[in-house]
């Protein structure tokens, strides 16, 4: 059963430093100026359960690799709709929202573009840095290498390694 | 990612000592979070390779994200990091596994059996 929302939500990976100013920002411009929010922007958390109680069909793995934005009347948008559904719920930006809906020869050139901007967006998104994966941004990176060898442990090897390591104790 | 059975049994710090060192068979830990692309990646790899050793080893996860303590305890700097157990010791690990079934299986299979030959 999916839970009757009184605003659309808005999810967000908090583990993903691009993600939480993005949400920031969308939370602030949410804002009414008579108090209560267009839109309720929420993280999405560690927990399977509690996220498919809020959406039977919302998958906590789909969760973290798009935007998901759960509506009011039960239903899901993801991507690029996702965004411009966003947009369209912010005060400052709802003008700006229409040129998505805008069609032409049954086709809808901007939605299109961003769709592909976003699909962008989210794929580069590990190379700025993964606080779960242990990777840190490009501008920390010398840094995180300078403390490793210092610590004497190697660098995570994530999002580099082609093959499987296994180490035994004491090896 | 569809919603299927799940072979992979996710454990917390409440439930690792009983489920996984206090565990008679083998167990391979997946050290994880949900925020992590090659985590996604291992997942369907996991599952696959849990339900095809059925009872001879089981496969758990724990969620770093939400089970830091164990992360630290452990010393896992990085996701998806697989630990081994065996009578409640760590036997080996293995970091970023590729994502076939059989690198993976390879990896938890390949370090049970070391260990029982040594």
């Amino acid at each position: 059963m999916t839970q009757a929302l009184d605003e659309p939500i808005l999810l967000f990976n908090d583990a993903c430093a691009v993600c939480r100013v993005i949400a920031h920002w969308v939370m602030q411009s949410a804002e009414r100026e008579m108090g209560g929010a267009t839109l309720i922007v929420r993280p999405i958390g560690t927990d399977p359960v509690a996220l498919r109680a809020m959406n039977p069909g919302l998958d906590i793995w789909d969760a973290y690799a798009n935007i998901h934005l759960l509506m009011q009347d039960g239903s899901m948008k993801t991507n690029g709709e996702a965004v411009a559904e966003t947009l369209r719920n912010l005060p400052n930006t709802r003008w700006l929202a229409r040129a998505f809906q805008f069609s032409f020869l049954g086709r809808r050139p901007f939605q299109s573009m961003l769709d592909v901007a976003y699909t962008i967006l989210a794929d580069s998104r590990p190379l700025l840095g993964c606080e779960s994966c242990g990777i840190p941004p490009p501008w920390l990176r010398p840094f995180h290498w300078m403390a490793q060898q210092m610590a004497g442990k190697p660098a995570a090897k994530n999002h580099s390694v082609i093959a499987a390591t296994t180490v035994l104790p004491g090896s | 990612m569809s919603a299927t059975a799940d072979f992979v049994e996710t454990v917390t710090i409440d439930t690792f000592d009983s489920l996984v060192l206090k565990s008679s068979t083998p167990v391979a830990v997946e050290f994880m979070s949900y925020g992590c692309e090659h985590c996604r990646l291992l997942e369907p790899v996991l599952q696959s390779v849990a339900e095809s050793l059925g009872s001879q080893v089981a496969i758990a996860r724990v969620n770093i994200a939400a089970d830091q303590e164990l992360a630290s305890r452990f010393d896992i700097r990085g996701t998806p990091t697989l630990v081994m157990f065996l009578n409640g010791v760590e036997v080996g690990r293995a970091v970023g596994p590729v994502p076939t079934v059989s690198g993976v299986r390879e990896a938890i299979v390949g370090t049970f059996d070391g260990d029982a030959r040594s």
